[in-house]
């Protein structure tokens, strides 16, 4: 196997001398107290929107005056960043929902026709990490298979929905019969490419010199596909960690929305603390019922739709105010995990938003961000001003390079995001 | 064995002939540079290329593409520019010869014998060669296929061996794709019920909540006793599909869908659209028109379509005439649906019926699992040893898959992969899986023609059907190439008569179109919507139709080559016409129509998709389409302009237009030179907006108004005029596109040898390099003296021996 060849070696040892970005070192508060722990990402979505009066703070800096919805995040205040001012351009799709699906690629005029989305910021990590962990990634919804994953050639990560599968697929050992099963496939595959390397061989036998470098180049992508192949494998034979908690039961009912979004937020701490894998996304969706939330008689999406009914925005709060407090409860199960390095919550950085910055009229512009996690320098409201936003791309940029993806650019960056 | 001559000597002699050739081709060439040339081209006058610095070495790389286009603009006449006089011809012939000569041999020098390197299936082949190979749904093979990595967006065709990549993503998504593409034949399971299922709209608590509650004001459908009426398009994502009234496809496979409809308050025909989508997060995307119709009277329209489990069925409505007045209507308090006069349709119901097979198992299933019985459930019995069986199977299948007869012991080196299988008794349909798989990702179907020692009957088969039909040669062709008849000029006539008129051809205009006329980016912007409200996602449809039709009509009518730049006849439907301002069509229809005498339209250039495609969406700029008409058109280009030169920024507000920025960047010397052959043709197109509507004048941005804190574009308004004049740089002046089509079929030839050589590039997989031309120019002396059809070029392209050259 070859070696990963790091980018700032070759070149020292090239001679060449060139302006490297400064990764993560160029914004002083993201500057990492740790550098050699474990590094992971959490993203969530709240897809329906965060009611903006009820979200952003009025205050800025770090003696802002919490918000409704961020009092109730209050007792980590120092463990996390409001951000406000960010957001990705040209998001108006075929129907103004469609900006869900590029949230975390910032691809433009999503569902539009002829629109292929990019590869999501958690996916270029988990392609980084590989087989590092048991799971390159997770990818979790609370209703449906529709995720906010994306691979490099825009094909959806589907998510899944049911916390007991989860559970199972993390934790379980699986039967016999279940692990032959997935060995079989694996050796399978295995076979079929050392067979194709045979024919390769054969044919570049008769093959003219021009063709032979073509043949080459598909021997080498045989060979590298079969190692991928072999590192999955590899994990089969590894037993799965064992945890306390019960595999956890389904709730069927679309209506139990917080029920749900705290099954899924309970286990991913679980996932990370037995690095089972280090990426996981998360879309909350639209449920299409009425949530079972005490003071709710609309659904969600209808809520979000509130034409400025002091009604309707009433329970609106009442739901998100549930939404956030459950997004607490994961920061709690992260900051109460923790290892020789550190909490979890230091090791991951948790990015929770929304697509929308106003649900009511479908404004994809100054998107609700919150940055928690990650060991960096955390406690202020921070807004991004100008005429437009800042890119959203900005502060994934800075997310990979301190994940130690070696990329200056993502999406819609201009930079990585700076603020002191 | 070889007697091997040390290194330093070898690359000393080449060293020595490089020295020779290069004198005595400066020798030859210099008499005409220092006559023709080195007035301007010295370094010091402001001509780019500096030919007292340019070298006769034509082992470097930079150097031959200079001589190359040097020879190329002198051959063409394009210089010297007017007013430099050429020297006598002795000077001039003795130079074009010996550069001619010696720019062939460095290219056959340095391409080693072989013009076109191992070149692999396209996606689009791929997904074509799956569906005619295993026989699955075109639909699910070009599903499954869009999981494959997606060709690098290079210049230039796709099916350029020199541009294609392969990683090993590329090798996991083929094992994945080949394992879908087999799941979808091989576990076929037990015929599925076809039963039919009913949507009746009138009682659908969807609806009525649409009706009656409070949404963007208030309700946005009109509730009647037997059906809800819509007004509107923006409603369809949300409303009256199949998910949103609880319909879930059970199986895979062709349904009958019918919708039962009328008019309502409708004054003219009012159009009914189908769409097939899948239900992504909230609302629907409604991917694909699959049915138009016209209603005037009551009507259950009917369309039969491949669905899978997810997909949904979208009804809306289209071309519907609104009175006038506020166009928010529905969200008015006050105006509300209930009294809105517009046209509508009330929609009744919605069924399905299917899946509807004739056979089962599937066709492709029994032709896949050729030698075994089905029992009257349809699974499959063994009627010999399992390993016989998966020899036979393999065998059959490798023979069509790799597009020749297989070797001896081939078929038994796929089949051995199943032995273990067979040995730990696994079902027979896994069994046989594990064969076919490494089939559908062998390099010997992956890349055509990969074997040395494939007989040129069967290149030739292979060639041609992926040229003409995108996909793997069918049986007569191989029949004919096992015969070895195939090469017979006359039956290679008839058998590019034979491709050319079946359905299949069309995947070849299709893709010839998308890429050598960028039809591809036909969606890859979107109108803005203040500016050019009318454009619509059906007038994007029609206008991509319209051009390949237009492109299909050429071939099949065997039409000259020059219309593409001028032609008396179009395709429109009923949404186009108006678009294009003609009378008297009627239906959504695409059907072909003489062009209106007083019309600017007739020809490739004239139509909307070129328009759209070389226009941003909402600004068009002379340049890019001028480079459309140098590149695509003529073949040829400019080269890109000097680094740090920054790109114009139109502004729609209306203080200059973007002529007038134009005419300041020319007379700039250093742009000048290129951009008096760019802008001309851009200006002649400048008659057409961004979605290929004439205009006499550009349309400018209203004001926009605020609703709910967001911002909306207001009604445009009419800016400066349109000035649509030019000069071109042969010094002919033009008024307006009319007389610039005049002046571009002067230019026949040209238009004519850069189709040729894009069949060429398009079929053979490599550029036509500079030791083609003349291959390329027997094509063209063939076809000349009947003004270049277009289907006689592609037989003479087919019959030209560059057409099989490897």
């Amino acid at each position: 196997m070859r070696h990963p060849l790091n980018r700032r070696t070759f070149l020292k040892s090239s001679g060449v001398v060139l302006a490297l970005p400064m990764l993560e070192l160029s914004n002083p508060a993201l500057a990492s107290n740790t550098t050699s722990q474990t590094k992971r990402l959490v993203s969530i979505c709240a897809t329906l929107g965060l009611y903006s009066p009820s979200w952003f703070p009025t205050t800025t800096g770090y003696d802002y005056e919490p918000s409704e919805y961020l009092t109730l995040l209050d007792s980590y205040r120092n463990q996390y960043t409001v951000l406000s001012g960010l957001g990705h351009e040209e998001q108006t799709g075929r129907q103004p929902h469609n900006s869900e699906i590029t949230w975390l690629t910032a691809a433009r005029r999503p569902g539009m026709d002829g629109f292929r989305n990019t590869i999501s910021v958690d996916q270029v990590v988990a392609k980084s990490l590989g087989y590092t962990t048991r799971y390159p990634s997770i990818v979790l919804g609370t209703v449906s298979e529709q995720s906010q994953s994306y691979t490099h050639n825009g094909v959806m990560v589907p998510a899944e929905t049911s916390p007991s599968a989860v559970f199972k697929k993390m934790f379980l050992q699986g039967t016999p019969e279940e692990i032959k099963r997935e060995v079989q496939s694996l050796q399978e595959g295995g076979s079929i490419l050392d067979h194709l390397k045979e024919q390769t061989t054969s044919l570049q036998k008769s093959a003219s010199s021009v063709d032979r470098i073509k043949l080459e180049q598909y021997f080498d992508a045989v060979r590298t596909a079969e190692n991928d192949l072999f590192e999955a494998g590899a994990w089969l034979h590894r037993p799965k960690p064992k945890v306390e908690m019960a595999i956890p039961e389904d709730l069927t009912d679309p209506a139990e929305l917080i029920g749900r979004i705290k099954l899924m937020f309970a286990l991913i701490p679980l996932i990370l603390e037995t690095d089972s894998s280090r990426i996981i996304s998360m879309m909350i969706q639209d449920h299409s019922v009425v949530p079972n939330v005490p003071g709710a008689t609309h659904d969600l999406h209808n809520l979000s739709h509130h034409g400025q009914d002091p009604a309707k925005i009433a329970q609106l709060r009442t739901v998100e105010n549930e939404i956030v407090r459950s997004f607490g409860e994961l920061l709690e199960g992260l900051s109460t995990t923790s290892d020789a390095s550190g909490s979890l919550l230091d090791q991951t950085t948790v990015i929770f938003g929304s697509n929308l910055g106003n649900a009511n009229s479908h404004d994809t512009r100054h998107l609700p961000i919150l940055l928690a996690g990650g060991g960096y320098s955390h406690g202020q409201h921070v807004e991004f001003e100008g005429e437009h936003d800042t890119p959203l791309s900005n502060l994934f940029v800075s997310v990979l390079q301190w994940m130690g993806v070696e990329t200056d650019n993502f999406g819609q960056s201009t930079g990585s995001l700076i603020w002191s | 064995m070889k007697p091997r001559i040390p290194f330093f000597l070898l690359l000393a002699t080449a060293l020595v002939t490089n020295v020779l050739a290069s004198a005595s081709l400066r020798e030859d060439v210099k008499p005409l540079v220092d006559a023709a040339c080195m007035a301007c081209h010295n370094g010091v006058a402001i001509a780019p290329l500096d030919m007292a610095k340019l070298g006769y070495d034509l082992t470097d790389s930079d150097t031959y593409h200079s001589w190359e286009r040097i020879y190329e603009r002198i051959v063409r006449g394009e210089m010297p520019p007017a007013g430099i006089p050429l020297p006598g011809d002795e000077i001039v012939d003795k130079a074009l010869s010996s550069l001619k000569s010696a720019l062939t041999e460095q290219n056959l020098k340095q391409r080693n014998g072989k013009r076109v390197p191992l070149r692999r299936l396209t996606q689009l082949e791929y997904a074509y060669t799956l569906h005619d190979l295993l026989g699955i749904s075109e639909r699910d093979s070009l599903e499954l296929s869009s999981t494959l990595p997606a060709e690098a967006a290079t210049i230039g065709f796709n099916t350029i061996a020199a541009n294609q990549g392969i990683s090993a993503l590329h090798v996991k998504s083929y094992l994945e794709v080949a394992n879908k593409a087999l799941d979808k034949v091989l576990l076929y399971g037990s015929p599925p019920p076809s039963v039919t299922h009913k949507i009746d709209y009138s009682k659908s608590d969807y609806l009525a909540f649409a009706a009656y509650g409070k949404i963007l004001g208030f309700g946005i459908v009109k509730r009647l006793s037997d059906a809800y009426v819509a007004f509107f398009d923006g409603g369809s994502t949300y409303m009256f599909h199949s998910a949103t009234e609880g319909y879930q496809v059970p199986h895979a496979g062709w349904y009958k869908v019918s919708v039962d409809v009328y008019p309502y308050q409708a004054k003219s025909p009012v159009t009914l659209t189908v769409y097939r989508g899948r239900k992504a997060g909230i609302v629907a995307s409604l991917d694909d028109l699959i049915g138009v119709f016209d209603l005037t009277s009551p009507q259950v329209a009917e369309v039969t379509t491949y669905l899978v489990p997810g997909d949904l069925i979208g009804v809306s409505v289209a071309d519907l005439q609104a009175p006038p007045g506020p166009y928010v209507d529905y969200y008015h308090p006050d105006r509300n649906v209930m009294f809105y006069k517009g046209e509508g349709i009330a929609f009744k119901s919605l069924s399905f019926e299917g899946p509807l097979y004739e056979t089962w198992p599937p066709t492709g299933t029994q032709q896949l699992l050729k030698g075994m019985a089905f029992d009257e459930e349809g699974q499959v019995i063994l009627t010999k040893e399992p390993y016989e069986h998966v020899v036979e199977i393999v065998g059959e299948f490798a023979t069509r898959a790799f597009r020749r007869p297989l070797r001896d012991g081939e078929a038994e080196m796929y089949a051995s992969l199943a032995e273990p299988l067979i040995a730990e008794n696994r079902p027979f349909l896994d069994v046989v899986r594990l064969p076919l798989r490494a089939i559908l990702s062998a390099p010997t179907f992956l890349y055509l023609s990969s074997d040395e020692t494939t007989d040129e009957q069967y290149i030739l088969a292979t060639r041609l059907s992926y040229f003409l039909w995108r996909s793997m040669p069918d049986d007569e062709l191989i029949e004919l190439a096992a015969a070895g008849k195939l090469s017979d000029p006359d039956v290679l006539t008839s058998q590019v008569e034979r491709l050319l008129d079946d359905p299949k051809a069309q995947r070849f205009i299709k893709d010839f179109a998308g890429q050598a006329f960028r039809l591809y980016e036909l969606k890859a912007t979107t109108p803005d919507a203040g500016l050019y409200p009318e454009y619509d996602d059906r007038l994007g449809q029609a206008i991509g139709q319209e051009t390949e039709m237009f492109l299909a009509e050429l071939v099949e009518e065997n039409h000259c080559v020059d219309k593409l730049v001028d032609a008396d006849f179009t395709f429109v439907n009923r949404r186009l016409a108006e678009h294009y301002g003609f009378n008297g069509v009627e239906g959504q229809q695409m059907r072909r129509v003489a062009i209106p005498d007083d019309s600017p339209r007739g020809g490739l250039i004239t139509q909307a998709s070129v328009h759209k495609v070389t226009a941003n969406g909402t600004i068009t700029s002379p340049v890019p389409r001028g480079n459309y008409v140098l590149e695509n058109i003529l073949g040829t280009p400019v080269p890109p302009p000097p680094p740090g030169i920054a790109g114009l920024e139109p502004d729609t507000r209306g203080t200059t237009t973007i002529r007038e920025m134009l005419t300041a960047h020319r007379n700039e010397p250093v742009c000048a030179g290129c951009h008096q052959t760019i802008d001309p043709p851009g200006f002649a197109l400048e008659s057409f907006d961004p979605i290929g509507g004439f205009r006499d004048k550009y349309r400018i941005s209203g004001p926009k108004y605020e609703y709910e804190g967001a911002f909306y574009p207001g009604p445009y308004q009419q800016g400066p005029e349109v000035d649509p004049s030019g000069v071109t740089s042969q010094g002919k002046s033009f008024a307006d596109i009319n007389e610039y089509k005049d002046v571009l079929k002067l230019q026949v030839d040209q238009i004519a040898r850069h189709f040729v050589t894009q069949l060429f590039a398009f079929a053979t997989g490599a550029e036509v390099q500079f030791a083609d031309q003349d291959k390329v120019e027997y094509v063209l002396e063939r076809v000349a003296a009947d003004e270049y059809p277009v289907r006689n070029m592609i037989h003479e392209v087919v019959q030209s021996d560059l057409f099989t050259m490897r």
